[in-house]
């Protein structure tokens, strides 16, 4: 990553953060643990941790878990680099024993990544089961520690029904848990599931986040999001290619903001809630692809694609986000236009070193 | 947007016919009136897809970047199309340079319960920007409840369109109905129908994939393509548009076509031969009828022996060294096994 757009995430930090430092004094001085440290969640919770130990004093120790910890040090090598961040290469599933040291988890071990979740299931189910189990059970004997953050995911509410314009925590939802595709989603559930035993057989203090979308830095381009497609399409000089007549609708929320909403669930969210994280301003796909053509210099064409007989219509995912705003006092400080502003040079940048 | 997209693999599935030996300036001229005809994607390349030329499948007369330049230069509304299975195809050394060239879809294809095997050519092929569909071959072989989640995989990779291959020729219309229902109840992305002629059924097993929910049908000129051919591509788009169907296609220029084909490139037209009847009664990949017949004469054994033990063994594209040992085999007093030989003989006599 360049210095330009080094320098652009630190700006990113500081203006979702604004006045909000003092939101996390909990976690001052304190040593956290995050689980997938080195993916996409991970990555960006280091760079706010950083911005927050550099800036705001908050001196928090990170340890970030990761089967693939090494390759972090190539794609992040600024954080890597730090003193405050150390490393451990441990599969989850693995986990017996954590440092004694810690006192805040963010459990954020998974695979997103839908195309695994069709190769293999098991996989996906193992690390969402086994592997949260295997990092309660370790947490259990951890003498320190203050609370416990699973990330668990926004497909657990299944399909949102069209009469939902936002789905709310309290949305019981339904899955077709026969279905291989729904791994993800099940395996998530049974996570929550199991935070739940734990918090009330062994009063582990655990909060929950439910993500749905992001759209900025450290996304990585082949991922099969609807977002990063288009801007990927676009920036290959088009056309961008909707499957469909993009009128399903979506919400993206900016990587900074999720940092920051993390942080202070971590710090301030109450044991035993789940909240939703993610931007509540929902926009069609067709919508999201002329914002983006509306971004670039050059025109790009946008043609939409043959749905089949079985497609879904219309196809709604996007959070209610009340909980949060009206507990939490969390605000969305990036918009979508400010996001995809701000993720395209990322993106470019990226591409042209793929190429 | 046409009801029906019509996919042309005369000279993907032709090669098979000729031992892969279409030439460049073949390939220009059928790919030029095809453009003409207003077909929408124009599938090119060995009969197996690209870099499938070899030994044991049968080296191509020209190379995959000589044919697809000779067809990339006849197209500009049509879509310029490649099978890809991966295995004989590596990203790198032949994904990449046939993109490169100028490849619009990329028909990425697995025996029908591996498509696992697709997910990384899949999604090559979106990154690149490219469309990609997922091709699931023998389809006959497999369960519908399994060819639904196999075309899911496909459609998870980022496949925008399923097809399932009848490669044996072995359905009769309501195999299809249920196989092609499914997927098309079952999947929110368009599925298509590729049918061979071994039984006679291919023009009335592509319209039964068409009344079970499928909006793409593959059909080849004069029905040029491996074993007994595929669906006659013109009778195709005259029945659909006698059924009100719109594809995008004119007939007139595609009845022309189908006569540019036979007089150009098609050196002898398929037919049903006796073997093709037995290799879609065996259910085994009609690609395999040339080395079946060549490797039946060198062992001096009945190749309609051979099918029905490839038939039995479950032999499928990808495999084509077991008809050696199956056709020695059989030469050496009966099948592998003494019950092999009972059973191809009674499946000889059944037929």
């Amino acid at each position: 990553m360049n210095a330009a757009l080094r320098k652009m995430i630190r700006q990113d930090c500081s203006r979702v953060l604004g006045q909000r430092p003092a939101a996390f004094q909990a976690l001052e001085g304190g040593v956290l643990l995050i689980t997938g440290g080195t993916g996409f969640m991970g990555t960006w919770l280091a760079e706010m941790i950083a911005y927050l130990n550099d800036h705001h004093q908050l001196g928090v120790r990170l340890l970030l878990l990761s089967d693939r910890a090494s390759l972090f040090a190539q794609r992040a090598p600024q954080l890597a680099s730090r003193k405050d961040i150390q490393l451990i290469e441990r599969d989850v599933l693995n986990l017996v024993e954590l440092p004694e040291q810690v006192t805040w988890i963010i459990h954020a071990a998974a695979n997103p990544d839908s195309r695994n979740h069709a190769t293999d299931p098991l996989a996906t189910l193992r690390v969402a089961t086994r592997g949260t189990d295997a990092l309660l059970g370790a947490a259990l004997r951890l003498p320190n520690l203050h609370k416990i953050l699973h990330v668990s995911s926004g497909l657990i509410y299944g399909s949102q029904p069209v009469e939902i314009p936002a789905i709310a925590e309290s949305f019981a939802g339904g899955l077709d848990c026969a279905a291989p595709s729904q791994a993800y989603a099940e395996g998530k559930r049974a996570a929550e599931a199991l935070c739940a035993a734990y918090r009330t057989q062994f009063r582990l203090p655990i909060v929950t986040v439910r993500p749905f979308a992001f759209l900025g830095p450290y996304q990585l381009l082949d991922r099969p999001w609807a977002a990063n497609a288009f801007i990927c399409d676009a920036l290959r000089g088009g056309p961008i290619r909707i499957q469909g007549d993009g009128q399903s609708v979506r919400s993206y929320m900016y990587p900074a903001d999720m940092a920051l909403w993390i942080l202070t669930i971590l710090a301030r969210g109450a044991a035993g809630t789940a909240y939703n994280l993610g931007s509540p301003e929902g926009v069609t796909l067709m919508d999201l692809a002329e914002r983006i053509v509306s971004l670039l210099p050059q025109p790009v064409k946008i043609v939409t694609r043959m749905l089949g007989l079985g497609a879904p219509r219309p196809n709604r995912l996007v959070p209610d986000i009340s909980l949060a705003r009206e507990t939490l006092g969390l605000e969305i400080a990036t918009d979508l236009d400010a996001a995809i502003r701000l993720a395209l040079p990322w993106y470019r940048a990226v591409a042209s070193q793929e190429r | 947007m046409p009801d029906i997209r019509i996919s042309d693999p005369t000279l993907r599935d032709g090669n098979h016919a000729v031992a892969h030996q279409l030439t460049a300036a073949q390939i220009a001229r059928y790919a030029a009136a095809a453009e003409e005809a207003g077909i929408s994607i124009v599938e090119v390349g060995h009969g197996n897809g690209i870099g499938a030329s070899s030994l044991q499948v049968g080296l191509s007369r020209e190379d995959d970047a000589t044919m697809l330049r000779a067809a990339r230069a006849a197209l500009s509304h049509s879509s310029l199309g490649v099978h890809c299975i991966p295995g004989f195809a590596t990203i790198n050394k032949d994904l990449r340079p046939a993109l490169d060239l100028g490849v619009d879809v990329v028909r990425v294809a697995s025996h029908c319960t591996e498509a696992d095997i697709t997910q990384r050519h899949i999604g090559y092929v979106c990154q690149r920007g490219k469309e990609a569909i997922g091709v699931l071959m023998m389809s006959h072989m497999a369960p519908v409840e399994v060819l639904l989640e196999e075309a899911a995989k496909m459609r998870a990779y980022g496949a925008e369109a399923v097809i399932l291959m009848d490669s044996a020729g072995a359905m009769l219309p309501q195999d299809v109905t249920e196989r092609v229902g499914c997927l098309a109840r079952g999947l929110d992305i368009p599925v298509g129908f590729h049918a061979h002629n071994n039984l006679g059924m291919a023009v009335a097993n592509s319209i039964a994939a068409v009344q079970a929910g499928a909006t793409i049908l593959d059909g080849t000129a004069r029905g040029f393509g491996a074993g007994a051919g595929n669906t006659q591509l013109e009778v195709m788009v005259a029945v659909l548009e006698k059924m009100g169907f719109s594809t995008g296609a004119d007939l007139y220029k595609v009845l022309d076509l189908g006569d540019l084909a036979e007089r150009e490139i098609i050196p002898v037209l398929p037919t049903i031969k006796s073997i093709s009847v037995v290799s879609g009664l065996a259910g085994v990949f009609s690609a395999f009828a040339k080395h079946v017949e060549r490797i039946s004469k060198q062992f001096q054994v009945d190749p309609r022996d051979v099918f029905f033990e490839l038939g039995r063994r479950r032999i499928v594209a990808g495999q084509e060294d077991i008809i050696l040992e199956v056709a020695q085999q059989l030469a050496n007093g009966g099948a592998g096994t003494a019950e092999g030989g009972r059973q191809a003989a009674e499946r000889k006599r059944a037929a």
